[in-house]
């Protein structure tokens, strides 16, 4: 009996410094942001002093708040749903038993590996408008009347961030659905071919239908991504041209960091919070808490 | 050609094209760093050089070689901490249900969603105050412990795969929780080890914003914050920056495309 009450005793003095630094480092951490929220922290001396819900009413009515979140919510709805059709379509082409399967795979995943930093220092060549890579490209198709300032143009720069965060995704994307293809069993798309029916009638009857799953955790993983977005675009824009790539992350590194704003910026960040664990926790919940009924 | 036959020229078709699109900034990355700034000018940004050069990587890497070695620092300190305690939460979840375990481990798992935004503030408060602020070892200690909720769930989840049987026998011959460990899950734990530390390793070269907030000076800054400086401050100068993209973005290609699968089965189940 003693070695084994010795036993619990070493995993206890293991398991308590990690679950402790967790909850500090993770739970702790956002409950102070929250607090930090309601407070008038400006500049290097930090202040404690509560002001109630005065950030809240000054982020609500801040113009940028609202391009920050106008920009976010285009980058979602782009973003999202743009990476997971690309995504799906790669794992419906790798699961037509083509030979080499898992060089494509490798090669379609490598932008995945990569740092913001790098593929933002990847794109902003690619994106440059004098001599990047896209304008001398369709120069020598003989598309130059499609050429044009890319980053540099207000009102084009979110599509190109998307385009290159749906490049920088798309492998991973199709790794999940490509798990999710994997797991229909053989016999029932047999079946289907028994029956006469044609290959986009299987897909669109037999397969898809069966995908729920990735489809709902790539949802989550790219929609989580998507808000909390910051590093990528600070390298390739710092937000820019004007405030036409700011989006909720950008703009709390500024209000906190450029401008010292500390209460402000906590602000942001519960925000951004907030709507993560609103769209996490319930699935999240469904997924690991219900076995315990 | 047989409709069965051009389909399949189809999907061979549309797989090129998407590693051409894939692999296309790559391409033009690695052929202008190894141009001349002169040649840069003059050619296109898909050809490839007609007088290699290996002078912007060798600029790059002499602008870089302290960060990198910063880097390697923060890697090895976060994966190898985490993973250990990782490993054991990761058994415990797996191996030994309780009253409210489910819950606990839904903690850990909200854990990985929660965005890297509200961490700053606190995170630059408590660095501040111990008097860390703007060192390398702020970093350090912050991968040694927020990497443990990620390889807490990966432990778990390949544990899962082991027999529970395997630890009854050990149970009924009388070994406590930490020889059951020691002796019955470690020696089984060689790819879950391998998985976690490929994720962690990944995870820390890559990351960017808490480096930004938390590291002043080329003495402490991990290389993806050198990286960012070095293209901020050579402007115009494409060679040296995607010589610079190339030196961070190599050992994460490697593991990509050697132990690609392991990383694969990591990310397939988060």
């Amino acid at each position: 009996m003693k070695t084994i009450d010795r036993e619990k005793a070493i995993v206890g003095l293991l398991v308590v410094p990690a679950v402790a630094s967790m909850l500090f480092f993770f739970y702790g951490f956002s409950g102070w942001n929250l607090f930090l929220s309601f407070t008038d922290w400006q500049g290097f001396v930090p202040s404690n002093r509560l002001v109630g819900f005065d950030n809240y009413l000054t982020l609500f009515r801040d113009p940028l708040f609202w391009t920050s979140l106008k920009n976010n919510f285009l980058l979602i709805a782009l973003f999202v749903p743009g990476v997971m059709l690309v995504g799906l379509l790669l794992a419906i082409l790798l699961d037509q038993r083509v030979k080499g399967e898992g060089a494509f795979r490798t090669i379609y995943l490598l932008p995945f590996s990569l740092s913001f930093v790098v593929t933002a220092t990847l794109w902003a060549w690619m994106y440059s408008p004098k001599m990047g890579t896209i304008n001398v490209l369709l120069d020598k198709l003989g598309l130059d009347f499609l050429k044009s300032g890319w980053i540099t143009d207000p009102n084009l720069v979110m599509y190109c961030i998307t385009a290159a965060l749906i490049w920088q995704f798309a492998g991973y994307s199709t790794v999940i659905f490509l798990a999710g293809l994997r797991s229909i069993p053989e016999s029932q798309i047999k079946a289907a071919q028994v029956d006469g029916a044609s290959v986009y009638t299987i897909y669109r009857r037999v397969v898809i239908p069966q995908l729920k799953a990735p489809f709902v955790t790539s949802f989550i993983i790219f929609m989580c991504f998507a808000l909390k977005a910051f590093d990528f675009i600070w390298v390739l824009t710092r937000g820019g041209p004007g405030y036409s790539s700011h989006i909720l992350g950008v703009t709390m590194y500024k209000e906190t960091f450029g401008l010292e704003k500390f209460a402000y910026g906590a602000t942001y960040a519960t925000v951004i919070l907030l709507v993560s664990l609103l769209i996490v926790v319930p699935f999240l919940y469904k997924v690991y808490a219900k076995e315990e009924k | 050609m047989s409709r069965v036959q051009s389909r399949r020229v189809l999907v061979y078709l549309l797989l090129l094209s998407f590693a051409g699109l894939a692999l296309l900034p790559l391409w033009s990355g690695v052929v202008t760093a190894l141009k001349s700034s002169k040649e840069v000018v003059l050619s296109t940004p898909l050809t490839p050089p007609m007088r290699p050069t290996f002078a912007p990587l060798i600029e790059a890497l002499d602008y870089l070689k302290r960060p990198l070695v910063n880097s390697l620092v923060l890697v090895g300190a976060g994966t190898i901490v985490s993973c250990f305690f990782g490993s054991i939460l990761g058994y415990l979840f797996s191996k030994y249900r309780f009253k409210g375990s489910n819950l606990l481990f839904l903690l850990v798992v909200i854990c990985l969603y929660i965005p890297p935004q509200v961490q700053l503030i606190p995170m630059t408060r408590v660095m501040s105050n111990v008097g860390l602020y703007g060192k390398l070892g702020a970093l350090v200690l912050l991968y040694m412990f927020f990497g443990i909720p990620m390889c807490t769930f990966v432990f778990k989840t390949l544990y899962e795969e082991i027999p529970t049987s395997y630890i009854r026998a050990a149970m009924v011959d009388g070994a406590g929780i930490w020889t059951t460990y020691r002796r019955v899950i470690l020696p089984l734990s060689v790819i879950p080890f391998v998985i976690a530390a490929l994720l962690q390793v990944t995870i820390i070269w890559n990351d960017y914003l808490w480096g930004l907030v938390l590291t002043r000076g080329m003495a402490n800054m991990p290389v993806t914050v050198a990286l960012a400086n070095l293209k901020g401050s050579f402007v115009g100068a494409w060679n040296l920056q995607m010589a610079g993209s190339i030196w961070v973005a190599l050992p994460t290609l490697i593991i990509f495309v050697f132990l690609g699968k392991y990383i694969i089965r990591g990310y397939a189940g988060i």
